[in-house]
């Protein structure tokens, strides 16, 4: 009894707090069933123009489309992403070379350049592969991020190497060993850097826009950036997009929420 | 053994990265093979690809030039690519930066006051449409002097800035006022009738953005002045229209009928939501404005008041507005006679724009139109659009020099100050030192 007194005033914090983060998702859904004028006035209350702002925004944009290619380009990358980034990861770790730690450090060094500072050369490059316009020019820059590298070669610190020896006495493969045996064990790690991967290849906006020239492969985020375009912007509607392009990412994150804290902390079952 | 594990480590992922490359040319076709790539000039000699931001105004008046252009050259065709302005932006900078001229479309829209800094830093961006049979004397000279670099016309004018002063005249009449005592006053007649609306009321006559030196732009424009002398150095110490802008500005603040909101947003929230007496901005917010549909009726327009003691003052002013631009990767001459029969030339297209998106024309005689002259039920039967287009011609035209938002940035930088209490002197002089840095 005293204890959950104790804890009392911990509670009413977190709750604060997390009233103060929903805040915002509870805002925006709201708002995506009001008129343009009720969100200005800050309604909290659900309204019924929800219908209407669908049809506003499926008449100015191509939703369909948009959502198909934000999920191409996400989906593309995730799976590339995570696969690359896994076989280097473990090779830093698993295996032994001379120059492994001085090639990491380089690849960590590459996480601080900016993107804005590499982005004019990359598009000369793609331009030069006449692959402007097209869903590789997407993908091709962010399959493979030292961040990710990084995060599987911290995991893989607890695999246990005499499994490995163990397997190879056992006669099985080096890529068999990767697939049969590291691949199942290190699920969490593989969950925390799908929900990584996928929400900021969901969320990119800058590459994709400069290197993506027609309207026809437009990203969702693309797609709210045009709805704020204009002279008049219908908050409504702008909020209802704005709730579509959160959705599958939050879908995703609270799918892979666990494994996505324990692979965060390198714990492995 | 050992070798062949390391040499397997390496070579597994770059496998599989070339193997992505691979199955591009195949899984990529479905994506890509209708791009081909370029967009410009590259396709079919009767068609046209466009940049252009906003469904309800620009692209729909590009939509309706294409139609008229049409009835005269049936195979024409518009590839329209919707990019807001600031994206638009980031893009030509991109492609003039590595030189991927051959990405560019024919013709891009570009806000009036990035004209001199986009053709001053990225010539080869542009194509000189002065010769391009385009009569740039049916445009007022304040609007083609945004896209005129050393004499050459760079762009074909399109959605006019002309600010004008929208004010509720329910609330007006509430302090026992009409919109034409807010018709050719001066400023501080103007603090004074705010005064006495906020007295009876107790709504700010004007709201405006803090940390936005729009309103301070207005201003000098209005008396043809500019943060730049004509070699384009910044001359924001020293001016004497700035300061008495600034002066202005903060008097109003002060006097609390100019309220300062925190964003955008939160402007236009005054406006729609009935907490202001009135707006002074480009002519385009008639269109926020006319969200509200409840004050339907209750607003009627009129000129800016003008600065008091400052030489050439006048009622006029602008801000904003964008002009077509015809790139360097154009098929230049169907483009120019694209725009020199449609924007530059069809009083057709103009009436058919005005009333289904308000976008007014900066073209003098699409204004004589019909169309202009019908009474706007929003604004209590007056006929603005051709007030606005008299606006237009009235008002001075000014410098914006190549680089205007860094000039415009410093000052709202320095008008924050003041606001909060520094001497206007010094920190105009700070400005201005800020800006021949970034000139530097």
């Amino acid at each position: 009894m005293t204890k959950s007194i104790a804890r009392l005033p911990g509670y009413i914090f977190l709750t604060i707090f997390a009233i103060f983060s929903l805040f915002p998702l509870y805002f925006m859904a709201v708002s995506a069933t009001n008129t343009s004028k009720d969100v200005l006035a800050s309604r909290l209350i659900p309204g019924g123009n929800l219908i209407n702002n669908f049809k506003a925004l499926t008449a100015a944009q191509d939703l369909g489309s948009a959502l198909w290619y934000s999920a191409l380009y996400a989906v593309g990358i995730t799976v590339l992403a995570l696969i690359i980034c896994s076989i280097a990861g473990y090779g830093f770790e698993i295996f032994h070379s001379k120059g492994k730690d001085f090639l990491m450090s380089i690849l960590l060094l590459a996480m601080m350049i900016p993107f804005a500072a590499i982005m004019i050369p990359l598009f000369q490059m793609f331009a030069k592969f006449s692959m402007v316009n097209s869903a590789w020019a997407v993908i091709l820059p962010a399959i493979s991020t030292p961040f990710l590298i990084m995060l599987f070669r911290q995991s893989s610190r607890n695999f246990p190497h005499e499994i490995i020896e163990a397997a190879r006495i056992d006669g099985l493969g080096e890529l068999s060993i990767f697939t049969r045996i590291y691949m199942p064990t290190m699920k969490a790690t593989y969950a925390a850097a799908a929900v990584i991967t996928f929400m900021t290849a969901w969320n990119n906006f800058l590459w994709p826009k400069v290197i993506l020239i027609k309207n026809e492969y437009q990203t969702m985020p693309m797609l709210v950036s045009n709805l704020s375009a204009g002279y008049v912007t219908d908050f409504g509607v702008l909020m209802l997009a704005v709730l579509i392009a959160s959705l599958p990412a939050m879908i995703v994150f609270l799918a892979l929420q666990r494994s996505f804290a324990e692979g965060m902390t390198g714990a492995i079952k | 053994m050992k070798p062949s594990k390391k040499a397997l480590a390496i070579a597994l992922p770059v496998l599989l990265a070339l193997g992505a490359c691979g199955t591009g040319d195949g899984g990529g076709g479905e994506t890509s093979g209708t791009g081909g790539g370029g967009t410009g000039g590259g396709e079919a000699s009767n068609e046209l690809t466009v940049w252009t931001w906003d469904p309800a105004f620009n692209i729909y008046a590009m939509q309706e030039a294409e139609k008229v252009y049409q009835k005269d050259h049936p195979d024409f065709k518009l590839n329209i690519v919707e990019t807001p302005w600031d994206d638009l932006q980031t893009k030509l900078t991109t492609l003039a930066q590595s030189q991927s001229y051959d990405e560019l479309p024919d013709i891009f829209l570009m806000q009036n006051n990035a004209y001199q800094k986009n053709v001053a830093n990225y010539p080869e961006l542009f194509t000189d449409i002065t010769g391009s049979g385009i009569n740039f004397a049916d445009f007022p000279e304040s609007v083609t002097a945004y896209s005129t670099v050393d004499g050459k016309n760079y762009g074909v004018p399109f959605d006019a800035g002309t600010a004008i002063g929208a004010y509720r005249t329910d609330l007006l009449e509430e302090a026992g006022l009409k919109i034409d005592d807010f018709t050719d006053i001066d400023y501080a007649k103007f603090i004074e009738l705010g005064k006495q609306i906020k007295d009876k009321t107790g709504k700010p006559l004007l709201s405006g953005q803090a940390g936005s030196s729009d309103t301070i732009m207005m201003m000098l424009q209005s008396a043809g002045a500019s943060l730049f002398d004509d070699a384009g150095k910044p001359t924001i110490t020293n001016n004497d229209a700035l300061l008495k802008s600034i002066d202005t500005y903060k008097q109003m603040v002060d006097a609390g009928i100019f309220l300062e909101v925190n964003s955008w947003d939160e402007y236009v929230a005054t406006i729609v939501n009935g907490d202001v007496a009135g707006t002074i901005n480009g002519v385009w917010i008639a269109g926020t404005i006319q969200t509200a549909k409840d004050q339907s009726g209750k607003w009627n327009i009129t000129n800016l008041p003008k600065l008091d003691g400052v030489a050439n003052a006048t009622n006029y002013s602008a801000n904003g507005g964008s002009s077509w631009g015809v790139s360097s990767n154009a098929n230049v001459e169907l483009a120019q006679d694209f725009l020199k029969s449609t924007f530059a030339g069809s009083k057709e297209l103009y009436d058919t724009i005005l009333p289904a998106s308000g976008a007014v024309a900066n073209w003098i005689p699409a204004g004589s139109s019909d169309v202009y002259k019908q009474p706007q039920e929003f604004f209590g039967g007056q006929p603005v659009f051709e007030k606005v287009v008299e606006f237009g011609t009235k008002v001075p035209k000014n410098n914006t020099g190549a680089y205007y938002y860094e000039g415009r940035d410093a000052v709202s930088a320095a008008i924050t100050q003041i606001i909060q209490g520094a001497d206007p002197a010094g920190a105009l002089e700070e400005a201005q030192k800020n800006v021949e840095f970034a000139m530097n």
